[in-house]
This record gives C-alpha cells, sequence and structure tokens, in this order.
C-alpha cells in the first residue's frame, strides 16, 4: 500500500472518527435527561469519550497530513481539497485547545460538526495530488496557509462559542418584539447551516448517481473589423440543470423526474459559462435545504434553535461569552502574523511588492479590521454578551467568503486549481 | 463617550486627593467619583479610572479636533469605513490590474451598466482614491492621539498605586471575595504572599493590606501594537518618495548584457529555462489534458558600471556584482536592488550571422564575415571582392509605394542590400540582397530580386554553411526589477505589530487588592481578559492557606472582559 | 501633564495634516510621473548622428520642438517633411526641431535621414531611456517645449504643417 493509499485512508477514519464523536457529545448533552442517570456523572462521563474519540480522530486527521506531505514530496495545502482538509484539521486542533482550557462538553457538540462539514466540502474539489507550479514552491507555503488557517479555525471556535451563547441567551417564549427577532435572526443562521449540509448532500447524493449534462457555448469575439473569432466552451453540470447558461445549447441531458430540458436560462449578466453552473448548484442547495430543513420542522414540531435551547442549560452564558472573546484573542495574532505578514512577506519575496490590492488579499485586510472592530468594541466600549457573539458569527462569515467566496466569486492571483 | 455621566467640576475625593477632571475613579484610593449611592455595579475599570488627556472642562477648537481622534468609538467608524471601502474595491477587478485598457470604456463594455457606474463612482481605483487614503490618514491619526490620550494617564496610574483601597473600589471589581477573618491581619497577609509570590505577583503590603499584581506589561501590548502599525503606514508612505522606489518590467535577451535604465546596473542573462511537469509527474486526471510549469529560471549575472557611464559616445566598464539563478520565489538580490522572473518569450531573435561568399558556377569560397543583425560593420572584405553594406531593414516589407520598408525595429525578418565590388564584376559594383532566414529567402524570393539586380549570369551567392555560424538569443526573459529602500521599515513596523499582539494576548495584567479589617476579608481582583483562569488562579491560591472557596462564588457577575 | 501639552497637541496635528496631505495628493495626482502640459521637460543626454552627445540644456533659452520617431512607423516618415519646412523657416528664430530616434542603429538612422532628406539635428535613443521618461507610448509624439524648458503642448500621431506652424507659433510668440 502506498502512501498515499494509506493517507486516504486514515483520512476517512478520522472523518468516522469525528461523526462518531459528534455523536458521543450528542449522548452527553441530550441523554442528560434519561431516567436513572445522574446529569452531571453521565455528561463527564460520556464527554470525556468523546474527547477521547475526537482526539484520535485528530491523531488520524495529522497522519493523513504527514503520509500525503510525504507522498507528494510538498506540504498538502496547494490546492483547495488539500487545503480544506487541513482547515478541518486546524478546527480541531483550536477546538483541543479550548477544549483543555475551558472543559466545557458542549464546545464539542458546536465545534466538531464545523470541522466535519469543511471535511465534505473538501471532497467537493479534486482530491488527486498535484504537483507544485514555480509559484508555489516556497517555505512561505507552509507558513503563510498553515497559520492563516489556524488563526481562522481559531475565529470558528469562536463563532460555535458564540453561537452557543445565542441559543443560551436568546428567550425563546417570549413574543416581544426584540426577542422575536433575536429568535428569527438565530433560526436564519441556522437554517444557512442546514443549507450547506444540504449543499454537500446534494453534490454526493449526484455523483454518486453518476449524473451528468453538457451545454455547449459559441462564443463569438470580434478582435479587429471583419475578423471575428469563435471559440466552444462546453460545461458539464453535475446536478441536474434547473438553470441553463447563458445563451448555450444542449449537448446531452440526463433527464431528471420527469424534467426533460433546462427550466430557464441565467439572466445575461451571468455571462461567464460557468456562472450558470454556480447558480444552478445554489438554486439546488436551496431548494434542498429548504426541504431539508421543512423535515426537520416536521419532526421536531418547533424551531430549530428553541429545540437546541434546552441543550445549553447547564452552561454559564459568561462562560460561552468568555470563551468566544478568548478563542477570537488567541486567533488574533496567529491570524494577523500567517494570514497578513507573512502573506505580505511572501508576497514580497514571489512578486516583489508586499501588497497589491489583490481580492484575497483584500479580504484578509477586511476580516483582520472585522476582528480589530470587534475587539475594540469590547475591549473600549464594553460590547459584550449578545452583540458580541453576533459579532462573533457574523466574522466567521467573513472568514468563510474570504476563503471559499473570493474564489468562486471573484478570481485573483489566489484562484487555487481545482476552484469550482 | 456616551453613557458617561457629565463631567462633574468637583474632583476632590474623600480622601484628600485631587483627582483632574474626568477621573472616574479616585487616583489613590479607587474610590468611585461619579456616583454618590451605594451602586453595587461593577467598575468602569478601563485605563484604571484615570482621566483620558483630552478631557478637560473648556475644549478649544484645538481640543475639539484633539478630542474627535482620540475617541475609540470614532476609530471604530473609521476601522468599519475602512473595511466597507475595501470591500466595494473587490468587487470588480481593479484597474490597476491591467495593463494596457481604456478604462473609461472597458468597464462598460466588460461588465455593462453596472460596471459603468462602478467607474464612474471611482471605485475602479479605490484603494488610490482620496477617500480610501483619507481614511487611511485618520486612522493614522486616530492610532497617534488615540494612544498618546491613554497610555500616559495610564501609566502614571499603574506606578502610582496606593495598596490600601476604598471598600467600594473592592467589592465593585468583577471578581469579589468578602469573608470572615479570625486571624491577626498582618499575619494572615504575610501568609498569602508566599503562594502569590509563586504564582509570580509581585506583593506589596501595607499593614493588612495587600496589593498583587503581575505580566503589567501586557497593558501596553495595544499601544505597542499602535506603534508598530504607525511605522508600517509612514514607511508605506515613505515608499513613494522619489529615489526610495524603483519598479520596472524589463525585457534581458538571451547572452545580451543589458542595461538596468536610472541605475549604473546592467544584467546579463545568461540562460532562461522553462520546464514543464512530464505526463508521469501529473496525476492521472490531467495527463494530456493539462500543462503545469515546473520551473521558470534565469540564471543572471549583474553588472555594475564602474567608468565611462552614462556617456552615450563611450563603451561603459562594467564590473560583475552578483549572480543568481532568478526563480518566482528566488529573486537576484543586491544592495537593495531586486530582480523578479516576471515573464518570458521563447521566439528566438536573430542576432547575427556568418555567411560564407561562394561561386554558384565554381562552388568556390571566398570568406566568411560576420553580420551583426544591430549595428553592423559597414563593409567586408570576402577574397578579393568587398562587400559594401547599402541598405538594412530589420522587419522586411513594402509599403503603400511598393517601396522597401522595416515594418518594426525587430529582427523578425532582416535583409540587407549590399553592393559589391571585385573580379568578375562591373566597375561600379553589382547588387545584391541578403535574407539570413530561410524563410524569407523564399518568401521575398531573394533569387528573383538579385537576378532581377544582378542580370541572370550573376555568380555570387551568400550563404549560411552551418548553425554554427548563426547566433541568435533563444529566448527573452521579462524581469522586474524593483528598489524598495523603504521595506524594512516596513518589515519593522509589522514585528512591532506582532510583539504588541503577543504581549496583549497571551498574557494578562491581573492584580488582586485584600484588606483586612476588623475581623473581615475584602478581597478585590481585576484582569484585563481571561477571568476564567483568574478565578481559577485565586481559588487554588487560597486553598494553600486553607481556604476553599468556590470558583464561581467569585464571580461578582456581568462586568467587563 | 503640564506645559507642554499644548504644543505637542499642535505639532502632532500639523504632522497628521502634512503628511495625511502627502499622502493623499501623492495617491490621486502623483500617478505615473509622466510629464504633463505645463511640468518642466525631462532633461536627457543622447547620442546625435553628429557623433556628439546632447543635452536638452544645450538649447536653454530655444523653444524645442522634440519629435520621438522610428524608420519603421508610417506615420513618423509622413510628418518628416513638415517638420523639415517647420525647421528651416524657424531656426532663426530661437527654435530648434530635435528628433529622436527610438531603439534603431546609427545605419538604419542615417540611411533614413539620406532617404527623407532632414537636416534638424537627430539624437538616438537605443535603450529607451528618453521614451521612458518622456512617458511615451504611441509613435510619433511630439513635444512642444518652451523657452523656460517647461512642457507646452503634447501632440500624439502624426502632425500636418499647419498645427505645427501655430504650435511653434504659440512657443516663439509673446
Amino acid at each position: 500500500m502506498s502512501l498515499l493509499d494509506f493517507s486516504s485512508d486514515v483520512f476517512i477514519a478520522a472523518f468516522f472518527l469525528y461523526s462518531g464523536s459528534f455523536m458521543l457529545f450528542t449522548i452527553a448533552i441530550m441523554g442528560r435527561k434519561w431516567s436513572g442517570r445522574k446529569p452531571e456523572e453521565h455528561t463527564a462521563r460520556w464527554g470525556r469519550i468523546a474527547f477521547i474519540a475526537s482526539s484520535l480522530g485528530l491523531l488520524c486527521h495529522m497522519a493523513y497530513f504527514f503520509t500525503r506531505w510525504a507522498g507528494a514530496g510538498h506540504i498538502p495545502v496547494s490546492n483547495m481539497y488539500e487545503f480544506m482538509t487541513f482547515l478541518s484539521m486546524m478546527v480541531m486542533v483550536a477546538f483541543t485547545v479550548m477544549f483543555a482550557i475551558y472543559r466545557k462538553i458542549l464546545l464539542g457538540l458546536f465545534a466538531v460538526p464545523i470541522s466535519i462539514i469543511i471535511m465534505a466540502y473538501a471532497a467537493v474539489f479534486p482530491q488527486e495530488v498535484q504537483p507544485l507550479i514555480p509559484s508555489l514552491k516556497s517555505i512561505y507555503l507552509n507558513i503563510h496557509v498553515t497559520l492563516a488557517a489556524l488563526g481562522e479555525s481559531f475565529f470558528a471556535v469562536g463563532f460555535a462559542a458564540g453561537l452557543m451563547y445565542l441559543l443560551r441567551t436568546v428567550n425563546f417564549t417570549s413574543k416581544e418584539k426584540n426577542d422575536r427577532k433575536q429568535q428569527r435572526l438565530v433560526e436564519f443562521t441556522l437554517f444557512s447551516i442546514i443549507v450547506i449540509i444540504a449543499f454537500l448532500g446534494s453534490v454526493f447524493a449526484f455523483r454518486g448517481a453518476g449524473y451528468e449534462s453538457i451545454f455547449v457555448r459559441e462564443n463569438v469575439t470580434i478582435d479587429s473589423p471583419g475578423q471575428e473569432d469563435s471559440t466552444i466552451e462546453r460545461v458539464s453540470y453535475k446536478m441536474p440543470p434547473i438553470v441553463a447558461p447563458y445563451h448555450s445549447e444542449i449537448e446531452s441531458f440526463q433527464p431528471f423526474l420527469g424534467m426533460k430540458k433546462p427550466l430557464f436560462e441565467a439572466p445575461s449578466w451571468m455571462n461567464g459559462v460557468n456562472a450558470g453552473r454556480k447558480f444552478n448548484t445554489v438554486i439546488w442547495s436551496l431548494l434542498s435545504g429548504l426541504i431539508l430543513y421543512g423535515l426537520i420542522r416536521l419532526i421536531i414540531r418547533k424551531p430549530l434553535g428553541a429545540a437546541l435551547h434546552p441543550a445549553m442549560d447547564g452552561i454559564d452564558a459568561d462562560d460561552l461569552d468568555e470563551i468566544t472573546y478568548r478563542a477570537i484573542a488567541i486567533g488574533f495574532p496567529i491570524f494577523t502574523l500567517g494570514a497578513l505578514i507573512f502573506a505580505m512577506i511572501w508576497a514580497q519575496v514571489a512578486w516583489g511588492r508586499f501588497w497589491g490590492w489583490d481580492p484575497k488579499e483584500v479580504w484578509a485586510l477586511v476580516t483582520w479590521l472585522f476582528y480589530s472592530a470587534y475587539l475594540h468594541l469590547r475591549l473600549a466600549r464594553g460590547w459584550q454578551g449578545r452583540k458580541s457573539a453576533w459579532l462573533a458569527v457574523l466574522g466567521f462569515l467573513v472568514v468563510m467568503f474570504t476563503l471559499i467566496g473570493v474564489n468562486l466569486v471573484i478570481a485573483g492571483l489566489h484562484s487555487y486549481a481545482g476552484t469550482d | 463617550m456616551s453613557g458617561r455621566t457629565p463631567l462633574i467640576t468637583n474632583t476632590k475625593c474623600e480622601c484628600g486627593h485631587q483627582n483632574p477632571v474626568g477621573t472616574v475613579l479616585c487616583e489613590a484610593c479607587g474610590k468611585p467619583l461619579d456616583e454618590t449611592g451605594n451602586s453595587s455595579e461593577n467598575l468602569e475599570m478601563r485605563y484604571d479610572g484615570v482621566a483620558r488627556r483630552s478631557q478637560r472642562s473648556n475644549p478649544n477648537v484645538i481640543d475639539l479636533v484633539w478630542n474627535f481622534f482620540s475617541s475609540v468609538k470614532i476609530a471604530i467608524y473609521l476601522i468599519v469605513l475602512t473595511l466597507l471601502g475595501s470591500m466595494l474595491g473587490t468587487i470588480f477587478p481593479q484597474e490597476s490590474t491591467f495593463l494596457n485598457i481604456d478604462a473609461s470604456t472597458y468597464y462598460k463594455e466588460q461588465y455593462g451598466t453596472a460596471g459603468h457606474i462602478y467607474y464612474k463612482l471611482g471605485l475602479s481605483h479605490t484603494y488610490e482614491s482620496w477617500w480610501f487614503v483619507l481614511l487611511l490618514v485618520m486612522i493614522g491619526a486616530s492610532l497617534v492621539i488615540c494612544s498618546l490620550d491613554r497610555v500616559l494617564p495610564l501609566y502614571k496610574a499603574l506606578t502610582r498605586q496606593k495598596i490600601r483601597k476604598h471598600r467600594q473600589f473592592l467589592t465593585r471589581q468583577k471578581v469579589v471575595l468578602v469573608t470572615e477573618m479570625g486571624e491577626e491581619p498582618e499575619e494572615w497577609v504575610g501568609r498569602i504572599s508566599q503562594p502569590l509570590k509563586k504564582r509570580g505577583y509581585r506583593v506589596i503590603t501595607e499593614g493588612g493590606a495587600l496589593l498583587a499584581e503581575k505580566h503589567r506589561f501586557s497593558r501596553w501590548g495595544p499601544y505597542v501594537i499602535h506603534i508598530g502599525l504607525i511605522i508600517f503606514l509612514l514607511a508605506v508612505l515613505a515608499r513613494g518618495l522619489p529615489g526610495l522606489n524603483m519598479d520596472q518590467h524589463l525585457a534581458f535577451p538571451q547572452g545580451e548584457v543589458t542595461p538596468i535604465p536610472d541605475t549604473t546596473f546592467y544584467l546579463k542573462n545568461e540562460k532562461f529555462t522553462v520546464e514543464f511537469y512530464t505526463e508521469a509527474e501529473m496525476p492521472e486526471e490531467f495527463r494530456g489534458k493539462k500543462v503545469l510549469p515546473k520551473l521558470y529560471e534565469t540564471k543572471a549575472v549583474l553588472y555594475e558600471c564602474i567608468a565611462d557611464c552614462g556617456d552615450p559616445t563611450r563603451t561603459p566598464q562594467l564590473k560583475e556584482v552578483a549572480a543568481h539563478d532568478i526563480q518566482v520565489n528566488s529573486p537576484l538580490s543586491y544592495n537593495g536592488l531586486k530582480a523578479y522572473q516576471f515573464d518570458y518569450d521563447l521566439t528566438p531573435v536573430l542576432r547575427s550571422v556568418q555567411p560564407e561568399l561562394k561561386n554558384k558556377v565554381t562552388g568556390e569560397a571566398y570568406g566568411k564575415f560576420k553580420l551583426e543583425m544591430k549595428n553592423p560593420q559597414r563593409s567586408f572584405e570576402a577574397g578579393p571582392y568587398t562587400l559594401t553594406l547599402k541598405e538594412k531593414y530589420m522587419d522586411f516589407g513594402l509599403n503603400e509605394s511598393g517601396q522597401p520598408v522595416s515594418k518594426t525595429p525587430y529582427p523578425n525578418a532582416p535583409a540587407f542590400l549590399f553592393l559589391i565590388k571585385g573580379p568578375g564584376l562591373p566597375a561600379d559594383g553589382q547588387q545584391y540582397f541578403y535574407f539570413p532566414k530561410q524563410v524569407d529567402k523564399v518568401q521575398f524570393q531573394q533569387e528573383g530580386i538579385n537576378d532581377k539586380l544582378g542580370g541572370a549570369d550573376r555568380f555570387l551567392e551568400l550563404e549560411v554553411s552551418s548553425m554554427q555560424d548563426v547566433d541568435f538569443s533563444e529566448s527573452t526573459a521579462y524581469l522586474n526589477v524593483r528598489v524598495d529602500r523603504a521595506m524594512p521599515f516596513v518589515w519593522i513596523g509589522a514585528g512591532i505589530v506582532m510583539l504588541g499582539l503577543v504581549l496583549g494576548f497571551y498574557w494578562q495584567h491581573r492584580r488582586i487588592w485584600l484588606t483586612v479589617q476588623n475581623g473581615e476579608l475584602i478581597l478585590g481582583g481585576h484582569t484585563n481578559k481571561n477571568w476564567f483562569g483568574f478565578r481559577r488562579e485565586i481559588v487554588s491560591i487560597l486553598e494553600k492557606v486553607d481556604m476553599v472557596v468556590d470558583e464561581k462564588s467569585l464571580d461578582n457577575g456581568g462586568g467587563q472582559a | 501633564m503640564g506645559k507642554a501639552r499644548k504644543p505637542v497637541q499642535i505639532v502632532i496635528l500639523l504632522l497628521v495634516v502634512l503628511l495625511g496631505g502627502y499622502a493623499i495628493a501623492t495617491s490621486v495626482f502623483g500617478g505615473d510621473g509622466k510629464p504633463k502640459e505645463g511640468s518642466k521637460a525631462p532633461a536627457f543626454e543622447l547620442l546625435g548622428l553628429d557623433g556628439k552627445a546632447h543635452t536638452l540644456d544645450e538649447y536653454k533659452g530655444k523653444a524645442v520642438v522634440l519629435n520621438f520617431w522610428g524608420s519603421w512607423c508610417a506615420p513618423c516618415v509622413k510628418e518628416m517633411p513638415a517638420l523639415q519646412a517647420q525647421w528651416e523657416k524657424w531656426k532663426d528664430q530661437g527654435v530648434v526641431v530635435v528628433g529622436v530616434n527610438v531603439g534603431e542603429d546609427q545605419m538604419t538612422v542615417e540611411n533614413f535621414v539620406k532617404m527623407v532628406n532632414i537636416n534638424f539635428p537627430i539624437v538616438m535613443d537605443p535603450g529607451r531611456d528618453a521614451v521612458r521618461s518622456y512617458g511615451i507610448s504611441p509613435m510619433p509624439t511630439t513635444f512642444f517645449i518652451n523657452k523656460k524648458g517647461k512642457v507646452d503642448s503634447i501632440h500624439i500621431g502624426q502632425l500636418d504643417l499647419d498645427t505645427l506652424d501655430s504650435q511653434i507659433g504659440k512657443l516663439v510668440g509673446p
């Protein structure tokens, strides 16, 4: 068995250990009220088992990382798949650190699934080991990417704790206007997470079923008067096309549930041939997200927030507030060093300019400014509790846009191979 | 700042200390000054309750401007505005990402009306626009003034701490313990000093009162960060000063010593290499579909001119000063001058040929001569023949009126017109057209032209016998040559920022005040972050003197982080 | 904070205004460093066809018509007779026409000058130094420099006799 095969095997093992650990954390928290148990003892015992499982998972994850490094000959953070698997590993590292400090079992219930979701998202991208292009051949690839990911992972844990704070403190029974608003915002946050899960679910379901439809489009560009240049672009849909690319022809179409042709065409401003496909993916994610959300609501018969609220009993809101802040405070210097300072050093060595207002650079700065504002608001303006928790949640959204959104929506120097 | 009670005029504390306007907690004993009642809320411990410099009772214009920039609220607005402005700049690519576009039409063509509006709003050059730079300048001002306004009073407050504090100061901290105490005050205070010292606290006692403090340097973290940021911003500004910055993209044909304009340096590209990954090195899925570059490398030698520089009538004298194999992540660097691999062009460029003059009838060869494409010799000797160069075209073509011209200054299709004199030729010589490149010979029908010029019975021909007689530059490397004298200061600034971040975020300033009097122990504790760890530490310290306290019971609720 | 407080405040605010003003000015107006109308014409030192080095300073006190050209550039070739005519007309009135050949070798330049029959001073810029400092992109480009060494106007593209005449008239005029 080659190193790389071993690597992908332990990666799968890590995935299952995390999933198991998540279930154990769930039992530790939800099982408190089972009859014939002392709640504290139950949580402590099952929590310990869950943490052992997650730690074993992290060990496997690290084994994946280092064997892939050895097998590929370069640090596996050079494409979207590798970066996302690395990020999920760093989220587990950050979780383990915060857990070691605060020993709050509940944290596992929220931090571990973040890592699982990121791992699953990694699997959307091509997994082959690719050789490094010249611009990535640098020691700064190792330093810049790993430190940035570690800093962002602490922000992820801050997000988890912030969301927990909101679930703990928002009054889910009140009918008062402000409470209703908070309830709706929490519900929307949870719904967004459901949409991401649904997106992953539909990607893997259609991939498993081997679905493919292909569109072609002829692009005519007029270079100089009288001289036309036409190129043919092909785009392959891995999900049934609800929306076709703008101005395109069907090359092959696999019917789905009686749908024999796209329902409509992308608007003209989505002129890139891939824009239509991305739009289609968004529609599918929203649709399946709505269905999944509806199903969950049917089963539990109350809003998600209200259903999760009782799980937060027994944890102190102030502690959650502090964990949120602490995670961000630990992550902020690491993020600054990795995502800004080493990014500048690398840019200086590779391109001769330490800062060039490339979209990825700008968004790293936006993330940094956001958390700077968070820290100032908290330290000098006394924003704590509710407001601070919302900022932690919003901040992670900025982080995710920087990592993924910029690559998907805005092209720039950082476009990794295989990003789509 | 909002939420503050209005500045009060009577600032004398009951302990007799005269406090400056704006003081929240008495500088000496710590008694809250802004309230009269027996409020039990947590105290406002920011900057230890001292007055900031800017708080005065009768502000004038300068004070008002100063106050504006010294406000953290304004600083946060500035941060948020900069954040939003930066975001706007990423909606469409910035003008600076393109080398040659006409921005006024490009955005409209490429992105439609939205693009046109984007351009009209000036967002296509967001980061160079006056408002964005103004925001950065204001952030810089805010960094300086905010820090100055707080750091000096805070420094004074922390260096002049009183040990015995007002009861209200202690009981309104976020960590509070009030409990009965039977022991002799001084003895007990002496006893608890030991575990405190063991934990790294500096302990000062005064009778039955104690102050334990550690990691005060952590309080300077934010100010160190701000100093670093100011140095960083100033360094960025200094980059624009004339002479400190140079940025050129230059072509370096292989094998030629090329001057670097505005410097005394010359750079020779000895060999440019581009390599691609072989099929075997690629993952199976990519084979035959993708080509991935493996290496771009320019073997470069840097020369410095030591004499006859900048004199166009003389050839400069050069001395080798540095040599480096420039790769993408490995620039050549010499005394602040850096050359980065930027681009390449694999089109070969002809430099010279050594044709041989032959008699095509007898096959007799008269000799070779070297014909340079640039600045060629004007006349050549080949055996008994003399060739005078009359005309030269770098990129041969015909203009509208059918006359031979050069279409570009680059030797794409060089052509030479000679006048040959010697035995067997007319006295005033015979004209001969020569195309060194075989393709051009065929395309422009060298034979036909020469037959017309010299008649059908001409017998001389210029021919290149082997590839050794052809000299060309195989490729051209494009290097980005830069000088950036302010860079060290950029890194110093960034380093100071990091230092401040580590100081401020990975250590916490912790203080514990204790008073034992009238059979009662009053403990108040303050840290600038990580209350959780602080409470745990106090519990374990109290354990050492056989006091069992629940961690949670120390928490006085609410309060500051 | 004693008596030094006010001066400290004033000094800091002044520094902010100065440095800030400089920052905004350089980013908004600084731009590319190319000479514009009204700015000082950049100096150069180039080899002339006469074998001597020539500088802009030589022509101090004269109005200079600085024409950037190449033998391969058709509009440059076409405007040569107009330049020659204006050179003959104005050379006794303190006007000098200088042709800057861009990137070609001496032989090409000599042949060209003979062919189009011009005799105003020609300098050669094989390293494109003047091209860079004058920020030339398309050719021909002509700079009209007044007697004080300031750029009066810039003409991009082929010149005809009338424009040339009126531009030079403006340079020399009162």
